[in-house]
Protein backbone atom coordinates (compact mmCIF):
# COMPACT_ATOMS: atom_id res chain seq x y z
CA UNK A 1 0.00 0.00 0.00
CA UNK A 2 1.54 3.31 -1.04
CA UNK A 3 0.77 6.84 0.05
CA UNK A 4 -1.68 7.49 -2.82
CA UNK A 5 -3.81 4.48 -1.87
CA UNK A 6 -3.73 5.59 1.76
CA UNK A 7 -4.81 9.13 0.83
CA UNK A 8 -7.62 7.79 -1.37
CA UNK A 9 -8.79 5.40 1.37
CA UNK A 10 -8.83 8.15 4.00
CA UNK A 11 -10.64 10.47 1.58
CA UNK A 12 -13.24 7.83 0.76
CA UNK A 13 -13.84 6.73 4.35
CA UNK A 14 -13.89 10.21 5.85
CA UNK A 15 -15.41 12.23 3.02
CA UNK A 16 -17.96 9.86 1.54
CA UNK A 17 -18.80 8.48 5.00
CA UNK A 18 -19.66 11.97 6.21
CA UNK A 19 -21.59 12.76 3.03
CA UNK A 20 -23.53 9.51 3.39
CA UNK A 21 -24.45 10.31 6.97
CA UNK A 22 -25.51 13.81 5.92
CA UNK A 23 -27.67 12.54 3.07
CA UNK A 24 -29.38 9.85 5.14
CA UNK A 25 -30.40 12.01 8.12
CA UNK A 26 -31.58 15.51 8.87
CA UNK A 27 -33.68 18.08 7.01
CA UNK A 28 -33.95 18.26 3.22
CA UNK A 29 -31.65 21.28 2.90
CA UNK A 30 -28.77 19.37 4.53
CA UNK A 31 -29.42 16.32 2.37
CA UNK A 32 -29.09 18.19 -0.93
CA UNK A 33 -25.84 19.81 0.23
CA UNK A 34 -24.45 16.42 1.27
CA UNK A 35 -25.42 14.94 -2.12
CA UNK A 36 -23.59 17.77 -3.87
CA UNK A 37 -20.48 17.33 -1.74
CA UNK A 38 -20.43 13.53 -2.18
CA UNK A 39 -19.61 13.91 -5.89
CA UNK A 40 -17.05 16.63 -5.15
CA UNK A 41 -15.35 14.35 -2.61
CA UNK A 42 -15.44 11.18 -4.73
CA UNK A 43 -13.75 12.86 -7.71
CA UNK A 44 -10.37 13.62 -6.00
CA UNK A 45 -10.40 10.10 -4.51
CA UNK A 46 -10.82 8.60 -7.98
CA UNK A 47 -7.93 10.71 -9.27
CA UNK A 48 -5.76 9.57 -6.34
CA UNK A 49 -6.71 5.94 -7.06
CA UNK A 50 -5.66 6.31 -10.70
CA UNK A 51 -2.25 7.47 -9.49
CA UNK A 52 -2.15 4.68 -6.88
CA UNK A 53 -2.81 1.96 -9.47
CA UNK A 54 -0.42 3.71 -11.88
CA UNK A 55 -3.06 3.67 -14.64
CA UNK A 56 -3.51 7.10 -16.26
CA UNK A 57 -6.64 5.95 -18.12
CA UNK A 58 -8.54 5.76 -14.80
CA UNK A 59 -8.44 9.59 -14.78
CA UNK A 60 -11.40 9.46 -17.19
CA UNK A 61 -13.62 8.38 -14.29
CA UNK A 62 -12.75 11.58 -12.44
CA UNK A 63 -13.44 13.61 -15.59
CA UNK A 64 -16.89 12.05 -16.07
CA UNK A 65 -17.74 12.54 -12.39
CA UNK A 66 -16.59 16.17 -12.45
CA UNK A 67 -18.90 16.74 -15.44
CA UNK A 68 -21.94 14.72 -14.34
CA UNK A 69 -21.93 15.34 -10.58
CA UNK A 70 -22.99 19.00 -10.80
CA UNK A 71 -25.56 18.02 -13.46
CA UNK A 72 -27.17 15.62 -10.98
CA UNK A 73 -27.22 18.30 -8.30
CA UNK A 74 -28.75 20.81 -10.73
CA UNK A 75 -31.54 18.29 -11.38
CA UNK A 76 -32.36 18.33 -7.67
CA UNK A 77 -31.98 22.11 -7.44
CA UNK A 78 -34.41 22.54 -10.33
CA UNK A 79 -37.05 20.02 -9.28
CA UNK A 80 -36.91 20.80 -5.54
CA UNK A 81 -36.86 24.59 -6.06
CA UNK A 82 -40.15 25.15 -4.21
CA UNK A 83 -39.16 23.14 -1.12
CA UNK A 84 -35.69 24.69 -1.00
CA UNK A 85 -37.00 28.24 -1.43
CA UNK A 86 -38.88 27.97 1.90
CA UNK A 87 -35.77 26.76 3.73
CA UNK A 88 -32.66 27.71 1.71
CA UNK A 89 -29.51 25.67 2.44
CA UNK A 90 -26.35 27.36 3.68
CA UNK A 91 -23.62 25.84 1.58
CA UNK A 92 -20.63 28.13 1.38
CA UNK A 93 -18.34 26.92 4.18
CA UNK A 94 -18.65 23.25 3.18
CA UNK A 95 -18.34 24.07 -0.53
CA UNK A 96 -15.09 26.00 -0.14
CA UNK A 97 -13.63 23.38 2.20
CA UNK A 98 -14.30 20.60 -0.31
CA UNK A 99 -13.08 22.75 -3.22
CA UNK A 100 -9.84 23.32 -1.28
CA UNK A 101 -9.43 19.58 -0.71
CA UNK A 102 -9.99 18.89 -4.41
CA UNK A 103 -7.49 21.59 -5.39
CA UNK A 104 -4.89 20.18 -2.96
CA UNK A 105 -5.32 16.66 -4.39
CA UNK A 106 -5.06 17.92 -7.99
CA UNK A 107 -1.92 19.97 -7.22
CA UNK A 108 -0.25 17.01 -5.50
CA UNK A 109 -1.06 14.80 -8.51
CA UNK A 110 0.26 17.44 -10.91
CA UNK A 111 3.55 17.55 -9.00
CA UNK A 112 3.73 13.75 -9.18
CA UNK A 113 2.98 13.50 -12.92
CA UNK A 114 5.23 16.36 -14.03
CA UNK A 115 4.59 18.64 -17.01
CA UNK A 116 2.87 17.26 -20.09
CA UNK A 117 -0.54 16.37 -21.48
CA UNK A 118 -1.49 14.34 -18.40
CA UNK A 119 -0.95 17.38 -16.20
CA UNK A 120 -3.10 19.57 -18.46
CA UNK A 121 -5.86 16.97 -18.25
CA UNK A 122 -5.62 16.92 -14.45
CA UNK A 123 -5.79 20.72 -14.29
CA UNK A 124 -8.86 20.72 -16.57
CA UNK A 125 -10.55 18.15 -14.32
CA UNK A 126 -9.73 20.21 -11.22
CA UNK A 127 -11.11 23.39 -12.78
CA UNK A 128 -14.29 21.59 -13.93
CA UNK A 129 -14.72 20.09 -10.46
CA UNK A 130 -14.42 23.38 -8.59
CA UNK A 131 -16.47 25.44 -11.06
CA UNK A 132 -19.22 22.80 -11.24
CA UNK A 133 -19.30 22.53 -7.46
CA UNK A 134 -19.64 26.29 -7.00
CA UNK A 135 -22.34 26.58 -9.66
CA UNK A 136 -24.29 23.70 -8.09
CA UNK A 137 -24.00 25.22 -4.60
CA UNK A 138 -25.18 28.58 -5.88
CA UNK A 139 -28.16 26.92 -7.57
CA UNK A 140 -29.03 25.05 -4.35
CA UNK A 141 -28.95 28.18 -2.21
CA UNK A 142 -31.26 29.94 -4.67
CA UNK A 143 -28.75 32.02 -6.60
CA UNK A 144 -30.53 31.51 -9.93
CA UNK A 145 -34.07 32.55 -9.02
CA UNK A 146 -34.61 33.91 -12.52
CA UNK A 147 -34.80 30.45 -14.11
CA UNK A 148 -37.50 29.04 -11.84
CA UNK A 149 -40.95 27.91 -12.93
CA UNK A 150 -42.17 25.56 -15.66
CA UNK B 1 -3.08 -3.87 3.27
CA UNK B 2 -4.09 -2.94 -0.29
CA UNK B 3 -7.46 -4.56 0.42
CA UNK B 4 -8.32 -1.76 2.88
CA UNK B 5 -9.67 0.46 0.11
CA UNK B 6 -11.87 -2.40 -1.17
CA UNK B 7 -13.20 -2.98 2.34
CA UNK B 8 -13.94 0.75 2.75
CA UNK B 9 -15.76 0.87 -0.60
CA UNK B 10 -17.79 -2.26 0.26
CA UNK B 11 -18.77 -0.84 3.66
CA UNK B 12 -19.83 2.44 2.02
CA UNK B 13 -21.99 0.55 -0.52
CA UNK B 14 -23.62 -1.47 2.28
CA UNK B 15 -24.33 1.68 4.32
CA UNK B 16 -25.66 3.63 1.31
CA UNK B 17 -27.91 0.77 0.15
CA UNK B 18 -29.31 0.28 3.66
CA UNK B 19 -29.95 4.02 3.97
CA UNK B 20 -31.72 4.02 0.58
CA UNK B 21 -33.99 1.18 1.70
CA UNK B 22 -34.84 2.64 5.11
CA UNK B 23 -35.66 6.13 3.74
CA UNK B 24 -39.42 6.40 3.21
CA UNK B 25 -39.92 9.67 1.31
CA UNK B 26 -39.26 9.15 -2.45
CA UNK B 27 -37.56 12.55 -2.84
CA UNK B 28 -35.05 11.84 -0.08
CA UNK B 29 -34.64 8.31 -1.42
CA UNK B 30 -33.61 9.78 -4.79
CA UNK B 31 -30.90 11.80 -3.01
CA UNK B 32 -29.56 8.69 -1.25
CA UNK B 33 -29.72 6.77 -4.55
CA UNK B 34 -27.55 9.41 -6.24
CA UNK B 35 -24.89 8.93 -3.55
CA UNK B 36 -25.26 5.15 -3.88
CA UNK B 37 -24.53 5.45 -7.61
CA UNK B 38 -21.28 7.32 -6.94
CA UNK B 39 -20.21 4.88 -4.22
CA UNK B 40 -20.92 1.90 -6.51
CA UNK B 41 -18.77 3.49 -9.23
CA UNK B 42 -15.93 3.81 -6.70
CA UNK B 43 -16.37 0.13 -5.75
CA UNK B 44 -16.17 -0.94 -9.40
CA UNK B 45 -13.02 1.16 -9.80
CA UNK B 46 -11.22 -0.36 -6.83
CA UNK B 47 -12.20 -3.81 -8.15
CA UNK B 48 -10.35 -2.84 -11.39
CA UNK B 49 -13.45 -2.51 -13.57
CA UNK B 50 -13.33 1.17 -14.60
CA UNK B 51 -15.46 0.61 -17.73
CA UNK B 52 -18.35 -0.62 -15.58
CA UNK B 53 -17.67 2.27 -13.23
CA UNK B 54 -17.98 4.78 -16.08
CA UNK B 55 -21.41 3.57 -17.15
CA UNK B 56 -22.49 3.34 -13.51
CA UNK B 57 -21.45 6.96 -12.99
CA UNK B 58 -23.42 8.13 -16.02
CA UNK B 59 -26.54 6.20 -15.03
CA UNK B 60 -26.36 6.43 -11.25
CA UNK B 61 -25.33 10.02 -10.60
CA UNK B 62 -27.56 11.85 -13.07
CA UNK B 63 -30.04 9.66 -14.95
CA UNK B 64 -31.70 7.65 -12.16
CA UNK B 65 -32.31 10.71 -9.92
CA UNK B 66 -33.70 12.64 -12.90
CA UNK B 67 -36.18 9.87 -13.78
CA UNK B 68 -37.22 9.44 -10.14
CA UNK B 69 -37.71 13.15 -9.55
CA UNK B 70 -39.71 13.59 -12.77
CA UNK B 71 -41.93 10.66 -11.75
CA UNK B 72 -42.52 12.07 -8.25
CA UNK B 73 -43.38 15.44 -9.73
CA UNK B 74 -45.87 13.97 -12.19
CA UNK B 75 -47.56 11.80 -9.55
CA UNK B 76 -47.90 14.76 -7.18
CA UNK B 77 -49.38 16.97 -9.88
CA UNK B 78 -51.91 14.30 -10.82
CA UNK B 79 -52.88 13.92 -7.14
CA UNK B 80 -53.39 17.66 -6.82
CA UNK B 81 -55.49 17.74 -10.02
CA UNK B 82 -57.80 14.99 -8.71
CA UNK B 83 -58.29 16.80 -5.41
CA UNK B 84 -59.29 19.91 -7.32
CA UNK B 85 -61.89 17.92 -9.32
CA UNK B 86 -63.59 16.82 -6.11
Amino acid sequence: MNGWTLAATVGLAGGLGTALWGVATGPLRRRVVAQNLSTALACPSLLLLSQAYNRPSYVDLGLVLALLGPVGTLVFARLLADELAEDPPRTWAATWAVAGLGAAAVIALCVATGPGRAMVKLLVIGALLIIGNIVASRALSGGFRGVRGG
Amino acid sequence: MADAVIVVALLLVVAAATAAVTTRDPVRQALVLAVLGVVLAVLFTVLQAPDVGLSQLAVGSALTPLLLMLTVRKVRRRGRGKERER
